[in-house]
């Protein structure tokens, strides 16, 4: 209202300062956004926090739900002698593990080197190539997982040029079930030194560890996983190689020029130069690659919907699936977990990596 | 002047409360109704609109809208939270006793004409603490899809037991064709299970039952198919559902309900093929029943008018409309004759009614189905034994019952 009838000049009228206008002028242009995340995010969020206390079923009006205290994350974590839902919660956790721990640095070492080729003057057609690769991560991830589920069929595109290069350097090649293997791709590397089911030591196989001996804890994300995983890498590259590459423009070429003056080979220059230079910029392509893939989610919809023998359960996989089957007190407290764990990730990070940022 | 004017505003404020009124006294006549379904093939969508039409040609006092959306569970669960639900509805048996727990329907399934006339298997299956809550709408059964030729040319009959199945998978694997395709999904074993003998819970759902010789039987002939290398499961086979593999013959045999027939008939019109009872296991013969009611929510504004048109939607008339097109069976036993005339072809589906089983477990079951599923392609992976695999589910599951 100040800024809109601004009462200057008027003797023992209501005034603002110069500053209190500004700020009130500011909040001003900001209130059509405030209003919109304080409607659509803070009070969706405020109350998802406090259904993850109640027992709603998703089927009632919310109100008519009973407040079950911490019942639901006890459930979560097994405090009440459970078994089921933190059985299936650590699953979750150790195939989200196994598929952040392929995902982030696949992506964001591809990304990097995609962008400093992309970023080189001598090459030509860099448009097309940035394009090129900008351009999965633009397509809806529902088509693109469609379009995945048929090149990784049985019969599919990948297994054809698998077995056709197979055959060129003359080896056989028998087509893997890529949407339906749940062997774990550690457990078929220990494979090939003998190491099986029934060939591990009994400590691996006999042991329980939340639900799970530490032979399941070890298996690696299953081939259904990788496939997924492959996908996820493919579309997500395309981001963070624009972020790179705008990162890579922005380093004085200066550096470069007197770095050859003194002998410093292309090589030398991309470990000693760019990579440091880029040291905020990957920070940020590592937090928000960290936080993509926890919430992994609409390609595991698409291709595997948890499936083969729970191998691509994810965290925001199970939330969904509790909030569907009648459980969404559950749900929204595997969410509010799924976020802890997020931010206390993203904390670590920034303290290992971000703190060389802030120099 | 005073006079005049204050009569003249009289006369204005009646004129619009006559406006006013006259619409709403005829709106009162007229209730309007919402039909929510899921949206399904294209001729399923404009039969149902046509009977919907017929409707509100004959009643003039009760028009309904049908409302035809794809994400189905998502729309209800939104519907009902909000406190809004449609007027009529569909629920699926394995949904129901969530629905019937979070009190959101009505029972009204005693008030419908002649309630006995449905199938008992049918009415068990939405029926709960002694109330018929709602009406099947139509069903579908598990049946046993034979590939004529393949069976003609080894000289083999229709299998009518599992010894006879396995035989016939066993001589139909040849030159990359497969005996059967069997998918890892509960859905489809559990009819084994039944077959056998076996059964998920008892029957008031206190205790699981799985854990049992017979459930291994079934385990190890449904598994002992896919290891001994005469079936496949659809992955294997590069294709989306047991269907497809079925009709381009890259197997044999396969178990799918009668929504596979118009599929064949669409998709792979030169197949030959036919559909046979699902074969008899230890236990005797066993099949399941997917059926869907119409539903009437509890806090129905005009519950009369919705229970009539369910009436109308169900009964004799309506039910023949629907079920004509040959793709759901008529959940009355009344309509058979009728509609078997029509159909001969599916008689093994429709003769499953008098021994299937419903399609039905209690709230929070879907984790136990999770862990058979789970445990079924271990099982088929040769990372888990038969009794390992009952034994996890049993622990499972009994965490389950116990948390009710």
């Amino acid at each position: 209202m100040a800024v809109a009838a601004p009462s200057m000049g008027k003797q023992g009228g209501f005034r603002l300062g110069a500053k209190g206008q500004e700020s009130a002028a500011g909040f001003f242009f900001i209130l059509p956004a405030l209003i919109i995340i304080f409607a659509f995010i803070f009070i969706p969020l405020l109350s998802a926090f406090l259904i993850s206390f109640t027992n709603w079923n998703g089927l009632q009006p919310p109100a008519e739900a009973a407040g079950v205290g911490l019942a639901n994350y006890s459930r979560i974590f097994g405090l009440d002698n459970t078994t089921v839902v933190r059985d299936e919660f650590f699953v979750a956790i150790k195939n989200t593990f196994y598929y952040t721990l392929g995902v982030v640095p696949a992506q964001t070492i591809l990304a990097l080197v995609l962008a400093f080729i992309v970023n080189q003057q001598f090459l030509r057609f860099r448009g097309f190539f940035r394009v090129a690769f900008y351009f999965p991560s633009i397509t809806s991830s529902i088509v693109i997982a469609t379009i995945f589920l048929w090149l990784f069929n049985r019969n599919g595109v990948i297994n054809g040029v698998i077995a056709g290069l197979a055959g060129a350097i003359g080896l056989e090649y028998s087509p893997v079930t890529w949407i339906n293997d749940a062997n774990g791709i550690i457990h078929n590397f220990l494979r090939l030194f003998g190491l099986t089911l029934r060939t591990a030591p009994e400590w691996m196989t006999e042991s329980r560890i939340l639900g799970q001996s530490i032979w399941q804890w070890i298996s690696g994300p299953s081939v259904t996983m990788l496939a997924i995983m492959l996908l996820a890498i493919w579309t997500t590259t395309g981001t963070m190689m624009l972020i790179f590459l705008a990162a890579l423009q922005d380093i004085p070429r200066q550096l470069y020029e007197a770095a050859s003056v003194d002998g410093a080979t292309r090589w030398q220059q991309f470990r000693l130069i760019t990579v440091p230079m880029l040291r905020p910029t990957t920070f940020f392509v590592l937090t928000i690659g960290l936080i993509g893939c926890f919430q992994v989610f609409d390609q595991i919809y698409v291709i595997s919907q948890g499936n083969p023998a729970g191998t691509t359960k994810t965290i925001a996989w199970i939330v969904f699936r509790n909030l569907r089957d009648s459980q969404a007190g559950l749900g929204a407290a595997l969410a509010f977990v799924l976020f802890v764990i997020i931010a206390v990730f993203t904390i670590v990070q920034r303290r290992m990596v971000g703190k060389t940022v802030q120099q | 002047m005073n006079k005049t004017f204050r009569f003249l505003t009289l006369a204005i404020v009646i004129a619009l409360i006559a406006v006013a009124a006259a619409p709403n006294a005829r709106a009162a006549q007229t209730v309007n109704l919402v039909l929510m379904g899921w949206s399904s093939s294209p001729s399923e969508n404009e039969r149902l609109q046509k009977i919907v039409d017929d409707w509100n040609a004959a009643n003039a006092d009760i028009q309904v809208t049908l409302n035809q959306v794809p994400d189905y569970d998502t729309t209800l669960q939104k519907s009902l939270a909000g406190g809004e639900p449609p007027d009529v509805f569909y629920v699926d048996s394995f949904r129901f006793l969530d629905l019937v727990r979070a009190d959101a329907l009505m029972p009204v399934g005693e008030m419908l004409t002649n309630a006995d006339d449905f199938y008992p298997s049918l009415r068990d299956a939405f029926t709960t603490n002694g109330q018929f809550y709602c009406p099947p709408k139509d069903f579908s059964t598990l049946a046993l899809q034979i590939n004529t030729e393949m069976f003609e040319a080894a000289g083999l009959s229709a299998p009518t037991t599992w010894e006879e199945m396995r035989a016939a998978a066993e001589a139909l694997t040849k030159d990359g064709v497969y005996g059967a395709v069997v998918p890892a999904d509960f859905a489809r074993w559990v009819a084994f299970l039944y077959a056998a003998g076996g059964s998920v819970t008892n029957d008031d759902f206190t205790e699981m039952t799985i854990n049992s010789p017979e459930a291994a039987a079934a385990l190890k002939f449904y598994t002992d198919l896919y290891l001994d290398g005469f079936a496949k499961t659809p992955a294997d086979l590069g294709v989306g559902w047991p269907g497809e593999a079925f009709g381009k013959g890259l197997v044999a045999m396969s178990f799918e309900g009668n929504w596979i027939e118009p599929y064949l008939k669409d998709q792979f019109p030169d197949l030959k093929h036919m559909a046979v009872e699902m074969p008899a296991g230890p236990g005797g013969k066993a099949t399941m029943a997917f059926t869907v009611c119409y539903a009437v929510p509890m806090k129905a504004k005009n519950p009369e008018a919705a229970v009539k048109f369910v009436d109308y939607l169900t009964g004799a008339e309506g039910m023949k409309a629907w079920t004509d097109l040959g793709l759901a069976m008529p959940t009355r036993a009344s309509l058979r004759e009728g509609w078997l005339a029509q159909f001969p072809n599916l008689e093994p589906y429709l003769n499953g009614a008098e021994y299937a089983r419903k399609w039905q477990f209690v709230p929070g079951f879907q984790a136990v189905l999770d862990k058979v599923n789970e445990q079924l392609s271990l099982v088929m992976g040769e990372n888990q034994t038969v009794n390992g695999a009952l034994s996890e589910i049993e622990t499972i599951g009994a965490e389950v019952l116990a948390s009710r």
